[in-house]
């Protein structure tokens, strides 16, 4: 293999990995708002890296160019939901988990 | 029409800042139009919802309430003994209908304008009925446009405060920008083949015709926003190493048995100014360590952190310093972390 192969293989592989903690802290953390934590960065990271090994894998400048659009897209608009979520959760007056409420 | 001779007034009103300067001034008006003769000062309320609808109780009684008002202040402004030839007429019109935009308004009063005979419609300058959207056509341009012989006037009182406009001139700049934007990114998507260019053309020109006006918030200056690009180039690695560092931890708190959290809220007075800068500054708050923004109101950020450690290098303000390195340049990262300007609201102990 090829060293770009192995990078690809990586980031691939990372992806993988990131998107898997993303899952799994939405299941094991304990409410709306830490689990958003999970989902905007673990999942943005995740997804990311997969783009950035399609990226590489695709070769072609053009191809490359729009999955770099793909990857700008998804630092813009994951954070932005991830905020949306947590300030729908304010707003219907949720209150935020604590480690008190873990006695 | 009784007397034909008599001179009419319309004002429309609502609950306003200055809806009691305007009568004011009406009534002002009306007293010294009276000395010649007669004078009726039509004051109107328009209803926004039908008189059958659920919720129009209550916004007739507010209206009834309102015209109730008027009638004092223009007792009290007449002095108490109004002249004789001075009539008031009020009245709740438009309950007949929905009404949606200034347009429907504006049907509403010259319709009623056309059954009185008003010879002069006089607006309260902060009246916006169905809304002061950048889009809509402001009542006071609807009213202008109708083929009406009516004189429009809007009332010569002090605006608390003007509102911002999102519809601007545009300028050449501006055209530039939006255009330029608008080419380039069609055609990053593009296959590049000829008849490309041609569509992408055709396309970015509708881009900038329909968009340009409300493109920017304040005019374009190219200096400016080149520097902002350099900046931002040099912000995205420092960005993209947080992201890294804070998955890395997000990775360790989710995987450990144990589940070390702390969470908690607090408040982050950031020194950041402007939308751009504030948007930039919440959504990389969100993608770096354990800290999510939950809401934003002018510069005052909500900030959900996820361990104390994330909590301590939020109020290092290190990223807020990165974000005013890019949008302002580099003097401004000299201004003092949140701990040390006190604006971390009392949570510094994390």
């Amino acid at each position: 293999m090829t060293p770009v192969e192995w990078a690809i293989v990586a980031l691939a592989a990372l992806g993988a990995f990131f998107s898997g903690v993303a899952a799994i802290g939405i299941i094991r953390l304990p409410d709306v708002y830490t689990r958003a934590h999970a989902a905007s960065k673990s999942d943005t990271l995740g997804a990311v890296l997969t783009i950035a090994a399609a990226a590489l894998a695709l070769e072609t400048g053009l191809s490359t160019a729009k999955a770099v659009f793909l990857l700008v897209f998804m630092f813009l608009t994951n954070p932005t939901a991830a905020h949306a979520v947590a300030r729908a959760a304010k707003d219907q007056g949720i209150e935020p988990w604590t480690t008190e409420n873990d006695q | 029409m009784t007397t034909s001779d008599a001179f009419r007034l319309l004002v429309p009103v609502a609950d306003s800042v200055s809806v009691r300067n305007t009568v004011a001034h009406v009534v002002d008006m009306a007293t010294n139009a009276a000395e010649d003769r007669p004078v009726e000062l039509h004051v109107v309320d328009v209803a926004s919802t039908r008189a059958v609808d659920p919720d129009a109780i209550e916004e007739l009684a507010a209206a009834s309430d309102l015209l109730a008002r008027v009638e004092a202040w223009v007792a009290e402004d007449a002095g108490g003994e109004p002249p004789a030839n001075l009539k008031l007429v009020t009245d709740v019109i438009g309950a007949a209908r929905y009404l949606f935009s200034p347009g429907d308004y504006a049907d509403v009063l010259l319709e009623y304008a056309d059954e009185q005979g008003i010879d002069r419609i006089v607006l309260d300058p902060e009246y916006n009925p169905g809304g002061a959207a950048p889009m809509l056509r402001p009542l006071t341009i609807e009213l202008a446009l109708a083929d009406y012989e009516i004189e429009i006037e809007e009332a010569p009182v002090a605006r608390r405060a003007q509102r911002t406009v999102l519809v601007r001139a545009a300028s050449l700049p501006k055209y530039l920008a939006v255009f330029g934007a608008s080419y380039l990114f069609y055609m990053l998507l593009s296959s590049w083949k000829p008849i490309d260019f041609g569509t992408g053309l055709l396309t970015a020109t509708l881009v900038t015709v329909l968009l340009a006006p409300v493109a920017f918030s304040e005019q374009p200056s190219f200096a400016r926003i080149g520097k902002q690009t350099v900046r931002m180039l040099v912000y995205t690695p420092y960005l993209l190493k947080e992201i890294a560092v804070a998955n890395l931890q997000i990775a360790y708190v989710v995987l450990h048995p144990a589940l070390p959290i702390d969470p908690e809220v607090v408040e982050l007075q950031a020194a950041v100014w402007g939308d751009a800068a504030v948007t930039t500054l919440a959504n990389s708050i969100t993608l770096t360590p354990g800290t999510l923004t939950v809401s934003v109101t002018d510069r005052a950020f909500t900030i959900h952190s996820l361990t104390a450690g994330a909590r301590a290098d939020l109020f290092d303000g290190g990223l807020e310093r990165a974000v005013r390195f890019v949008f302002y340049g580099r003097e401004s990262m000299a201004i003092a972390t949140p701990r040390e300007r006190g604006d971390d609201g009392g949570n510094s102990d994390g």
